[in-house]
């Protein structure tokens, strides 16, 4: 992970991302601390977090729809949405690709989860002429032809989902982290899954699928 | 959905169904082990469309306009600049001049547009002139003598009194009374895909995607409230993202929809957003329970006194039974319902009974701790008579071999440092049951099989229940049925609430997979030479007992078949299933002192759930249930402004649900009653987890937090000021 990088709009809180070399972690995760100290706007402060991007201020767009081009899961589509709307709205409302849910719309839950330039954002926070030229990544994304990806295949096997309404964002957020680290420790699958909630509780089903998901291959 | 509030629970006899010919198995194949979802590639693939995902061509937003008030009546109200702006198709009046709302998300408009953002845009043009009248934000400002009376016929309503036994006597008998107040907070069920529904009309027929518990329920509740034949609305639920209790019928922002749709002529979707979702979409009732409770001097309870009162929002009860499960013989019970003007209350996950556990296992530890006894032991003494249905004593008993109970300390854990470790343990009961459910089974001359029914899978695994039972009772693998579930055209079925749906499903199912089984070997018999009776179906081949040498594969079996395929009605019968179940769980804590915080770090539940049909899925519901009873806990609380009765937390990062974190190490037996049936466990797993976990909690710290959730500030102020008497 590129540190050094700003933080993308919508991009998930640090503490969902591998941790990088050489760098230590508190010893409580952001949900922990969002719950147990019950103060810390974490993760509206990392979707107010805005690169000052210079194209953006000087060419200011809409507030009709313009016309942008995203390029999801490797095919590029071509649509007219108006600046406000968010990559999760753009892909579910114009394009039909409905995997990725959206449940909290700030940021909380993770539902939403995709990869953008192989990192989780969450793409209810995201907007959708920002990811112009990004290499997105959805649920539909991962499945060859009937096969489905080791992920999903161990999420089905350990019962990681029931409702299934969180699961496309589980399953995202643990094909990111397998991609990055494929045999990661129950610690380091749980604080990248932390940005992630299951209402039906199928934690323990997901965890074991994150750990015992095998060949994923690095992104 | 309601469940008996009596102390003692009936006592069920176990299912007598062997004398009928579609007894369970008592040899199962796939009964009872662990099989995987039928559904669940489709949701791990984001293939399943929910009601969310329904997108149908030229599809408009619906949008409801809510009060921002918490009580105010409607002067006026103008939609002429939203019915004017751009992309806007259709708008509607909810509460009309003159009318009131009485919470702060009650509905008072809604309207139809192109895209969402024009749906907000064209809310925000909505004109309301609302005279704000004085509200009721909690109990205790509603319970007030000088409270204005802001509901007909009173803010609060007080039951009978409920009395058994003699009291005095039971008090004077009594060596050690208890005194306190207990309560629990309002919990709202946080589905992850809001209420809502897609309506598209063709004519004067309807058909709505409902995300909901009942797609019979909600086409009957269509019908009534748009006055039209049941038989022109169909309502379709194939995938849902939880409901928990809450959606049961259309509800306003269904028949808001229906009416949309209908005036713009176009399919309309129209979903809660997150807001609206805590405000309206119901929640779990507040309790309250002022108790004054005797033990003899051996640990015999003795007697029982409570006050109770609690809010459901605005008109509604918020009922609960108490004391739950123990043997209290003198014991007097008087509930108030206390209304407020917050969204009103839907049956949760077991209504009632995590509040009633939570007050009475409290106070049992906190009654054991006088007694000095050993908190199981105590319970032990106190439980009812044995029975199918109430297993406790030989529950408590397999929990504490393997949570390893013997090492609990006395309370208050006097290890040095500022972590401190403890023990509880709660009791649950339910009663659940259900019947009724139809179903229609086909066998196609290619062989292949379809279950259908009209029940709905609320993410349980209903629809992967339906395949196992097919399967088990033709005799073929779990991927050679195809179920159909979840549309109002397919055999009648009820709601699936209150542990109902496994009960009433699964005896329907294997009725009519063995009707069509009947059929088929009537069919095919005469040109085999056999007697139809001698058919069974078995390992994926159709065999005569009566002649060895007649054996085809279930293929060449249905091809016999001809042209026309097995089709056949069947429906629950009695004897298959039952209701009533019992179970205990255990939960160890670490509580930091210093800064207030819980942590569970291990849960233990003992469950019994009658004949099991996927051990996956069952095992999945205690885990589910127990995750739930964390959040109820430690977390979850709908926060009202106690001077503006807004929702301060409606949303996820200040309403918060357990995460990943904060999911202790969790053990689930399950206690196969094969003879009884099937029974739902839904509810039962998610009682008892609170009060096991407030249990554990004032084990390690040596004081008591009595009310939930059990945040850090509490347990500090416990600390401070609540020091429990120890067992030492
Ligand atoms: S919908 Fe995007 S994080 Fe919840
Ligand atoms: S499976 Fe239902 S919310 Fe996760």
């Amino acid at each position: 992970m590129a540190s050094h990088e700003p933080p993308r709009p919508g991009a998930r809180p640090p503490d969902a991302e591998p941790l990088p070399e050489g760098e230590s972690r508190l010893d409580f995760s952001r949900r922990n601390f969002l719950k147990t100290v019950g103060v810390g706007p974490l993760a509206a402060s990392v979707v107010a977090a805005r690169t000052a991007d210079a194209q953006a201020v000087a060419n200011p767009v809409g507030p009709a729809a313009v016309p942008i081009e995203l390029t999801i899961n490797g095919h590029r589509h071509a649509l007219s949405v108006e600046p406000r709307v968010t990559l999760l709205d753009a892909i579910r409302d114009r394009l039909d690709l409905t995997g990725q849910k959206r449940v909290c719309d700030r940021g909380a839950c993770g539902a939403c989860t995709m990869l953008v330039d192989g990192r989780t954002i969450y793409a209810c926070s995201m907007l959708a002429i920002e990811a112009q030229g990004a290499d997105i990544r959805t649920v539909e994304g991962l499945t060859n032809g009937t096969v489905l990806h080791p992920v999903q295949e161990a999420f089905c096997e350990h019962d990681g989902l029931m409702c299934g309404f969180c699961t496309p964002g589980f399953v995202m957020a643990t094909v990111a982290l397998l991609e990055a680290n494929p045999t990661p420790t129950a610690d380091e699958a749980r604080r990248a899954l932390d940005g992630n909630i299951c209402r039906c509780g199928t934690y323990k089903g997901v965890l074991e699928a994150a750990l015992t998901a095998k060949g994923v291959r690095r992104g | 959905m309601a469940d008996d509030m009596g102390q003692v629970p009936e006592v069920q006899a176990p299912a007598t169904a062997s004398g009928s010919k579609y007894a369970w198995p008592a040899e199962r194949r796939v009964l009872g082990t662990e099989v995987r979802r039928v559904d669940g590639p489709a949701k791990a693939r984001g293939a399943a469309k929910y009601t969310y995902d329904i997108n149908r061509p030229g599809l408009l937003h619906g949008l409801i306009l809510r009060s921002p008030h918490a009580h105010a009546r409607v002067r006026s109200i103008d939609l002429s600049a939203a019915a004017a702006a751009p992309g806007v198709r259709a708008t509607l009046v909810i509460a009309e001049p003159g009318a009131k709302v009485m919470y702060q998300g009650d509905e008072v408009a809604a309207l139809a547009a192109t895209s969402e953002d024009t749906a907000r845009d064209a809310l925000r043009a909505i004109k309301v002139d609302y005279e704000v009248l004085p509200h009721l934000a909690t109990v205790e400002q509603a319970m007030r003598p000088e409270a204005p009376v802001v509901f007909e016929g009173g803010n609060t309503r007080t039951s009978d009194v409920q009395e058994e036994g003699d009291l005095e006597a039971g008090f004077a008998a009594a060596t050690h009374v208890v005194e306190g107040l207990y309560s629990t907070q309002v919990q709202t069920h946080v589905c992850l895909e809001t209420h809502g529904c897609v309506c598209e009309w063709d004519g004067d027929r309807l058909t709505a995607w409902v995300s909901t518990q009942a797609v019979h329920g909600t086409r009957e509740g269509f019908a009534q409230s748009l006055g039209i034949p049941q038989s022109n609305v169909r309502v379709i639920c194939e995938y849902m993202g939880g409901g928990f209790g809450s959606k049961f019928g259309p509800d306003a922002q269904g028949l808001a929809c229906a009416r949309l749709a209908k005036a713009a002529n176009a399919p309309v979707k129209l979903m809660l957003d997150r807001k609206d979702e805590h405000l309206a979409g119901g929640n779990r009732p507040s309790a309250y329970a002022r108790i004054r409770a005797g033990a003899a001097a051996d640990g015999a309870l003795t007697a029982f006194d409570a006050q109770t009162w609690g809010t459901g929002g605005a008109g509604q009860g918020a009922g609960f039974p108490l004391p739950y499960i123990y043997v209290f013989p003198n014991r007097r019970v008087v509930h108030t319902d206390v209304y407020t003007n917050a969204g009103p209350q839907r049956a949760m996950r077991a209504p009632g009974h995590p509040q009633g556990c939570f007050i009475t296992e409290v106070l049992m530890d906190e009654i054991a701790d006088r007694v000095r006894m050993d908190p199981v032991a105590f319970r032990l003494k106190n439980l009812p008579a044995e029975a199918p249905n109430a297993m406790w004593r030989r529950y408590f008993e397999m929990a504490a071999a393997q949570f390893g109970w013997s090492r609990r300390h006395a309370t208050g854990d006097v290890t040095p440092g500022p972590i401190k470790r403890g023990f509880g343990c709660a009791a649950n009961r339910w009663g659940g049951g259900g019947r009724g459910t139809r179903a229609q089974c086909e066998i196609l001359p290619d062989g292949s099989v379809v279950m259908r029914s009209g029940t709905q899978d609320l993410g349980v695994g209903t629809k992967t229940l339906m395949a196992i039972i097919t399967a088990e009772t033709l005799g073929l693998p779990v991927d050679a049925v195809r179920v159909e579930l979840g549309d109002s055209n397919y055999p009648f079925s009820g709601g699936s609430g209150g542990s109902t749906t496994a009960p009433s499903v699964s005896p329907a199912i294997r009725v009519t997979a063995s009707k069509a089984l009947e059929a088929l070997a009537a069919r095919i018999a005469p040109g085999l030479g056999v007697a139809p009776e001698s058919i069974v179906a078995r390992d994926g081949r159709v065999r005569s007992t009566a002649s060895p040498s007649t054996s085809l594969t279930w293929r060449e079996a249905c091809q016999r078949l001809g042209t026309e395929p097995v089709s056949v009605d069947g429906e629950w019968e009695a004897g298959l299933s039952a209701s009533g179940t019992s179970g205990v769980q255990m939960a160890e804590v670490e509580v930091d002192i210093e800064t207030g915080i819980t942590r569970v770090t291990r849960v233990l539940c003992v469950q019994d759930c009658g004949l099991i049909v996927n051990r996956m899925a069952a095992e999945s519901q205690c885990l589910g249930g127990i995750i739930g009873g964390i959040g109820f806990a430690l977390f979850e609380h709908r926060l009202l402004d106690p001077n503006t009765a807004q929702m301060v937390n409606p949303n996820m990062e200040w309403y918060l649900v357990p995460g990943l974190s904060d999911i202790p190490d969790i053990q689930v037996t399950l206690v196969d009653q094969p003879g009884r049936g099937v029974i739902g466990i839904g509810e039962p797993p998610a009682i008892s987890t609170a009060a096991a976990v407030a249990n554990a909690v004032a084990n390690a710290i040596g004081a008591r937090v009595r009310s939930l959730p059990i945040t850090p500030d509490r347990v500090l102020a416990a600390l401070r000021t609540d020091r429990a008497g120890g067992t030492e």
